[in-house]
């Protein structure tokens, strides 16, 4: 399902090659996978995860989504692209005047989603994550394990069939954090490949799923049942 | 038609202008300043124009001869000039005719009975009228050459061209200083409208972001901020609009009335009304072109997508 062949990048800042982000990776994520990507600040996951919802090009190599090269893609095929990888990050994105329910509502909208559509998708999405009780509270009024609950939904409202999660619990509490981490696990059961980028120890270990170590942008270890390992 | 996206893209840009209604306020009223100065220059040069035109048209030769002309001689000349192609008609007056006119436009009584039948210094004349007032230079030269100067005392047509001269002079004067003033305000406006979209480019980043990342469309990032721009355009001209009939209605006419007295007045009225529709289509186009223009712009600068 997703595939990356050789792939490299290396930021150019005012001319001068910095050392590359990534260097020669190589991954093969089949359906239905559960995929934890870890490694310290600066091992490359954050570089790893722009170049697979296409926010940078890699400077070599291809990047397979579904057989098609996404490093091809035409700035105007970008939207189209992105409503079928959900997205969801660790500070949440989530618009401060807006309520729980157009949070979720609002990434329908800018697509042009039918109203039928979103009146139908946005409570069961919101049931999905827990939320519903919470619809028309403000992200301000909620806690940061709820807001992630929330920027979960949105993620999910395109039904992707790849959700990727950058430190989505990064900001959250080891009881928050692990509820959003069960709920990750329950998409990915419901048949949604998840990669989830985190530097969290606990969670990779308790998770027993594939871990892939990044360091210094190379690929380190890549084991199917890993553990959080340096 | 899908009218959903056009819809949701007209109210975020609606929100917007709202969001930022203080910045969106000073972009508005610099445009309604901007527009009213260029139809007011614009309705300036009408008005200058179409005096010189009803001047231009009214114009005629009138040759005055010498007493000592023979009436032959004037009879002569008038077919002479009957056969132009140049000329539509050629009208003899003669002393008393002339007289008769004198006297219906003089109104003081001692100056009327300065002039009488029996001592009469006015000369007879051909009022001649041409197709083409452009020709009368033509005609004027016909006459000027030395084979008439022993019958012919005076042409006219020197003096009216020399007010002809002046109208044009003003309207060319009226004119440039029109495109400087308007030029002038059309580079603020553009500058004010440039910035404030670029804040309002700023001041919703998160939520560009967010749109980016749940996969909206291009038309749906950018096309808000050019319904913003063009509100300008039009929220401007429409005040700008409403301020020029105040303007004209409340204080220009009493004063016109005042000074010129009601018929100017009246013709003021009846001429802005007349050009309202060229007035509020110069308007609209030149405040949405800037407007969208602008925000063109602005977001081909600081909207990376």
């Amino acid at each position: 399902m997703i595939e990356l062949i050789g792939v490299s990048k290396s930021y150019n800042l005012e001319g001068a090659k910095s050392p590359k982000a990534l260097d020669n990776i190589n991954i093969h994520i089949g359906k239905g996978e559960f995929v934890s990507i870890v490694g310290q600040s600066g091992a490359g996951k954050s570089t790893l995860i722009k170049l697979l919802i296409c926010e940078e090009r890699p400077s070599t190599g291809k990047i397979l989504i579904a057989n098609r090269n996404i490093v091809q893609l035409k700035p105007s095929e970008l939207p189209y692209f992105r409503r079928k990888v959900g997205v969801v990050f660790q500070d949440f994105k989530l618009l401060p005047q807006k309520t729980v329910y157009e949070n979720v509502a609002f990434a329908l909208e800018v697509c042009e989603a039918y109203p039928e559509e979103i009146h139908d998708k946005v409570p069961r999405i919101l049931d999905l994550v827990g939320m519903l009780k919470c619809k028309d509270k403000l992200p301000g009024e909620i806690s940061g394990g709820e807001r992630q609950r929330v920027s979960i939904a949105r993620a999910l409202v395109h039904s992707p069939k790849i959700l990727i999660a950058d430190e989505p619990t990064g900001n959250l509490d080891p009881i928050n954090a692990w509820e959003i981490i069960e709920l990750l696990e329950r998409i990915n059961k419901r048949g949604t490949i998840v990669i989830l980028a985190t530097h969290n120890k606990a969670i990779v270990d308790r998770l027993k799923r594939r871990v892939i170590l990044l360091k210094g942008g190379k690929i380190v270890s890549d084991q199917m049942k890993g553990g959080y390992v340096i | 038609m899908n009218w959903i996206p056009i819809k949701r893209i007209t109210k975020l840009g609606l929100t917007n202008f709202w969001r930022n209604r203080w910045l969106s306020l000073a972009s508005t009223l610099v445009m309604t300043l901007t527009l009213l100065i260029i139809s007011t220059f614009v309705v300036m040069t009408l008005v200058i124009n179409k005096t010189t035109d009803r001047i231009k048209s009214k114009m005629d030769i009138t040759v005055y001869f010498k007493d000592t002309a023979t009436t032959e001689e004037i009879a002569n000349l008038q077919q002479q000039l009957a056969s132009r192609a140049d000329v539509s008609e050629v009208k003899y007056i003669s002393k008393e005719e002339a007289l008769g006119i004198w006297q219906e436009q003089q109104k003081n009584q001692r100056i009327k009975e300065l002039v009488s039948s029996t001592e009469n210094p006015l000369p007879r004349s051909l009022a001649i009228k041409s197709t083409n007032p452009s020709e009368l230079n033509n005609i004027n030269d016909y006459l000027s050459t030395d084979d008439f100067s022993l019958i012919i005392h005076k042409i006219s047509y020197e003096e009216n061209k020399a007010i002809i001269d002046k109208l044009l002079a003003i309207t060319s004067f009226v004119k440039k200083i029109g495109w400087l003033f308007s030029s002038l305000f059309i580079i603020v406006s553009v500058l004010v409208i440039l910035n404030t979209i670029r804040l309002a480019i700023f001041t919703r980043k998160d939520e560009i972001e967010i749109m980016r990342l749940v996969g909206a469309s291009d038309k749906f990032i950018k096309v808000p901020f050019v319904v913003e721009g063009s509100l300008y355009g039009v929220i401007a001209s429409v005040l700008a609009l409403v301020l020029m009939v105040i303007g004209i209605y409340v204080v220009i006419a009493p004063l016109v009335t005042q000074y010129l007295g009601a018929g100017v007045t009246e013709n003021l009225k009846s001429f802005f009304t007349s050009h309202i529709f060229y007035i509020i289509l110069i308007q609209f186009l030149v405040g949405i072109v800037i407007g969208i223009g602008c925000s063109m712009f602005s977001i081909r600068k600081y909207l990376k997508v």
